[in-house]
């Protein structure tokens, strides 16, 4: 018999009921709906066995502890560390997202010499010659480090010149540097101890400093307390972070923080609210009060305010010297509350000079995007990540976050000496070398980094004060050797210096300053060095109207 | 009628032996492993009798799956024998200190958190309630992957149809909830995912 | 012992940092910002808002307000609504539990949501190359086409839980269980803990004077209480919606 159309019909009935029957849709529906789940390109978390490893973070001189998780090699996941005795637990915005910098799209990859690309060798051989030709600049973005200490040996040894690029913060110590002789570096805040913080503009509690140490301790002492312990007044054209939650906010003229700082200290020392006699600024009141856009009344009623909750320590957020100078007047210069000395060190720093043009400069990584070299100079850039802008010179691909073993010098602005180490917890990204890694490519002869590190630990462990604040909470006096000091500190400890046993120093004022400070930097962290956020910034600024992007960063 | 009832017959039959017998065949592609490991020979000659000597739980309860490269070093880091596994093992990967990419029979979607700390400690279940007798194997068994999903034979079962499983033998997620269900252990979507 | 995880944000601690933003984001995998994606197309399940006083010079005053989800306990309305009971309040713990994974992208929850806690993957996930090397694993990545939203970090919840079954103890250590938002907050804004337990400083907060919940009066028994001493700030919170808004809407 023939097979017919209907018999192909009816076999086909017969075929589905069995399909129906057997896994085979079931089946594939199943395995369909599984298969949608794990698209190829949705990325996938690394494996490997999760482990805790603590270390300091490096974003900027603030020094926070952290503690990374880390999955295999990989840092996963950066949260703080409470028992830092500066930072409390607290971090920044961006670090929490700071081990993914190191995959940032503008991540520096490959040598480049004007705008091409080029090899560590040549960039070497060129330096090499650069070196024998003239003397070479080396520009620090962030003195005080094992790394600073190879670039001073080979200046010294080169006689080229050494200058340091200092932060917002240490500008702002300058002006007591200056006028005590006791270096910027061996200058802190004593704010622990302040009732009243009277800062001119600078950000005390969106990054300033440490971030962590003043929002702890306002937080503590001062968040929604009408009569608080600590009475922050921020004084500020516009109504920032701080100023909003300060529990004074004086709104100024933008730019008129010398003349406010000079109004002040013209009614302090005419009303002896203050024990000091002088120097009285020239400009009067009424001056004042016509160029900051207050009245006369509302620069007396501050005055007072300031005077009355003691001690009182104004804070600059730069260099300004009337600021420093309303200070000395206020009586908050070495004196609890105020600036005070954090180590015994007298040794002025005076950045090296070249006597000649310099042949070339060496600009580490630490250093702003935005610092202009010297115009006839070759240039050897070290940075992670690329800034962007001027192309010309030598671009030499620098390690990224955690990607190098450094050390954390004391931050500027604490109250007391501290030193703590951030291992390379993470393997580079690319093929990188840091500047200090460089020289001793040039001369083998310098002292390595982990040289220097070791020295420096066997300096504090001499020493015989302090604490290690660490897995344990230790006085330095029950840690046995050197060797083991040092081991804490690669394990994520922090050493803090006991008080100096004399802080004493003065500062000798004969008149009012004339010079101004330079404007803050426009920015919503205090300076930061890298040219680029972390990719999860986009939450604070692009996916939400929480913040603006940060004048002339890239996303 | 009965020729047409035959001819319905044919073309049920055609398909029912397709789906049970061809269609498994077809769906799952056999697989090497990098090398061929036998858990008995371990456990006999090398005292590594209990699963979690290779097998580690760590001291916060992460699990560390399959040991690394390192672990495997530690008594094969040159060649102790004449196998072709363990040259391969030796040469391909002790020595770059390369991961040997094993391919996992119980892989789980990246959605999917199971501990084993708390079913091994907490809940008291041998390794052998979810694995089988892996450990006893002087074989390797074959790793059969599924085409479509990418996941494991082991994760639906080696049966079809799901009935009469082996311990091992089928890991979807009602197997979890059968267990659950079993043992009166209420957990939600919180407790098994990520 | 009966659990139920909330927490109470001190709204005059918040300085706005966005500390608990980018924590989460990081925490929980949330990929950075497609090239066109805007506030109101983001990914930010912790969300910080600004507010303020309504008036201009020296009287203006501003505040911060942290958003996520507010793990309402009573008749949750994205339960409700889900059509794929994609979403469920733990038994447990009283997390309101998203499960991305089982989601439909009908988005009907982000309409139900009276907080706008919820948000759409409108785009694929996408890390710079490399970077997906600095993800969570304990955080499923999610795909373009499904609703996610705050979850109380389990992974950090599975984790204690791993580790007291390890030290073989029932239940967990409160301090292994904190939040990303909550451990990053630098003031101590933002606390965590279960609003079950009379002895846990969360739940004195929740029931002191100056607290307060968002849109109390909807009946959702949300988990998330707010604190202020700020009169103005408590004003703007328990204002009738017919009234003119000062808040700035994303």
């Amino acid at each position: 018999m023939k097979f017919t159309r209907r018999d192909l019909l009816i076999s086909t009935a017969g075929a589905a009921a069995g399909l129906v029957l057997s896994p085979v849709p079931w089946k594939l529906l199943s395995d369909a709906s599984i298969w949608t789940q794990n698209f190829p390109w949705i990325p996938q978390p690394a494996h490997g066995p999760v482990g805790t490893k603590y270390s300091t973070c490096t974003l900027c001189e603030g020094g926070c502890g952290i503690r990374v998780r880390m999955a295999g090699k990989c840092p996963v996941g950066v949260v703080g560390v409470s028992a830092h005795p500066l930072t409390k637990g607290a971090l920044c915005p961006l670090a929490f997202a700071a081990h993914q910098l190191n995959w940032h799209p503008r991540r520096l990859r490959e040598v480049r010499h004007d705008g091409r690309a080029a090899s560590w060798s040549e960039a070497l051989a060129a330096f090499r010659k650069a070196s024998s030709e003239g003397p070479i600049g080396i520009v620090d973005g962030r003195p005080g480090r094992a790394a600073s200490s190879v670039f001073e040996a080979f200046t010294q040894k080169q006689q080229g010149s050494y200058q340091a690029v200092l932060s917002a913060e240490s500008q702002a110590l300058a002006p007591y540097a200056d006028w005590s002789g006791v270096p910027v570096a061996s200058l802190g805040y004593d704010m622990e101890n302040a009732r009243t913080v009277v800062s001119f503009g600078a950000p005390l509690l969106d990054g300033w400093g440490i971030p962590g140490r003043f929002t702890h301790l306002w937080a503590d002492r001062a968040a929604g307390a009408s009569d608080p312990q600590l009475r922050l007044i921020q004084i500020e054209p516009a109504l920032s972070r701080t100023a909003a939650r300060a529990w004074q906010w004086v709104p100024i003229r933008g730019g008129s923080e010398t003349q406010l700082a000079a109004g002040l200290a013209r009614v302090l020392l005419e009303e002896r609210l203050v024990k000091s006699a002088g120097p009285m600024p020239h400009l009067t009141l009424d001056d004042a009060a016509a160029q900051t856009g207050l009245s006369a009344g509302g620069i007396r009623d501050l005055a007072r305010t300031m005077a009355e909750n003691r001690p009182v320590v104004a804070i600059a957020a730069d260099g300004n010297p009337a600021i420093a100078a309303l200070n000395d007047l206020l009586g908050a210069v070495a004196a609890p509350g105020g600036i005070v000395r954090i180590k015994e060190d007298t040794t002025p720093h005076v950045p090296d000079a070249a006597s000649s043009p310099l042949r070339a400069m060496l600009l580490d990584s630490t250093v702003p995007w935005e610092f202009a070299a010297q115009a006839d100079a070759e240039v050897f850039r070290f940075a992670a990540w690329d800034g962007g802008g001027n192309t010309a010179g030598w671009l030499l691909p620098a390690p990224g976050f955690l990607e190098e073993l450094t050390d954390v010098p004391t931050p500027p602005t604490s109250a007391r000496e501290t030193y703590s180490v951030a291992m390379n917890l993470a393997a580079p990204a690319t093929e990188v070398q840091s500047a200090a890694q460089f020289l001793l490519n040039v001369d083998a002869t310098l002292p390595a980094v982990d040289k220097v590190i070791h020295a420096r630990c066997e300096g504090i462990f001499r020493a015989r004060q302090g604490t290690v604040y660490g897995e344990q909470t230790l006085a330095l006096s029950k840690i046995d050797s050197a060797q083991h000091l040092e081991e804490q500190l690669r394990k994520g400890a922090v050493w803090m210096g006991d008080p100096p046993r004399d802080g004493r120093f003065r500062c000798e004022l004969k008149e009012w300053p004339t010079g101004v400070g330079v404007s803050p930097a426009a920015s919503w962290a205090t300076a930061w060095a890298l040219p680029v956020l972390p990719a999860l910034a986009t939450k604070l600024y692009q996916e939400s109207t929480l913040r603006e992007l940060p004048v002339g960063r890239q996303a | 009628m009965k020729r047409n009832l035959l001819i319905f017959g044919v073309g049920m039959a055609l398909a029912l032996v397709t789906g049970w017998a061809a269609f498994p065949h077809a769906l799952y592609v056999r697989r090497a492993q990098p090398l061929e490991f036998r858990h008995k020979t371990h456990a006999e000659k090398s005292g590594l009798a209990q699963c979690d000597s290779c097998h580690l739980l760590g001291t916060n309860g992460e699990f560390g799956g399959i040991a690394e490269v390192e672990s495997c070093a530690g008594c094969h880091a040159d060649k102790m024998g004449t196998s072709k596994a363990e040259a391969t093992l030796v040469d391909s990967y002790i020595k770059p200190s390369r991961e040997t990419p094993w391919l996992v029979y119980s892989r789980q979607p990246a959605n999917v958190w199971f501990s084993h700390a708390i079913h091994t400690r907490r809940a008291g279940l041998a390794c052998k309630d979810c694995h089988g007798s892996m450990g006893e194997s002087d074989q390797q068994r074959i790793y059969e992957q599924n085409r479509i999903s990418g996941y494991s034979r082991d994760i639906w079962g080696h049966s079809m149809s799901r009935l009469e499983r082996a311990p091992g033998d089928g890991m979807k997620m009602s197997d979890c909830e059968d267990c659950h269900h079993r043992r009166n252990v209420e957990v939600g979507c919180l407790g098994c995912h990520k | 012992m009966n659990v139920r995880y909330g927490f109470v944000i001190d709204l005059d601690r918040c300085t706005g940092c966005g500390a608990c933003m980018v924590a989460c984001a990081a925490e929980n995998n949330v990929p950075p910002a497609a090239p066109r994606a805007t506030p109101r197309t983001g990914l930010t399940p912790m969300l910080v808002r600004k507010v303020s006083n309504g008036m201009e010079g020296a009287a203006r005053r501003e505040a911060f307000f942290p958003i996520a989800c507010m793990h309402c306990g009573n008749e949750t309305p994205c339960v409700a609504v889900c059509p794929q009971q994609a979403v469920e309040v733990d038994k447990a713990t009283g997390i309101v539990v998203q499960m991305p994974q089982r989601c439909l992208g009908c988005r009907y929850c982000m309409t139900a949501c009276p907080y706008h806690a919820r948000y759409f993957n409108w785009w694929d996930p996408a890390w710079p190359a490399g970077m997906e090397k600095s993800l969570n694993p304990g955080v499923a990545v999610r795909m373009r086409g499904v609703v996610e939203k705050c979850n109380m970090c389990p992974a950090r919840l599975h984790s204690a839980k791993e580790k007291a079954a390890a030290a073989g103890k029932k239940e967990i250590d409160p301090a292994d269980y904190i939040p990303a938002c909550a451990k990053a907050c630098p003031t101590g804004a933002i606390t965590f803990g279960n609003l079950a337990d009379k002895n846990d400083s969360v739940f004195t907060a929740a029931h002191s004077s100056s607290a307060f919940r968002l849109l109390a009066r909807l009946g959702t028994e949300p988990k998330v209480y707010y604190k202020s001493q700020e009169p103005w700030v408590r004003a703007l919170a328990e204002r009738d919606s017919d009234h003119a808004t000062e808040a700035q809407h994303g």
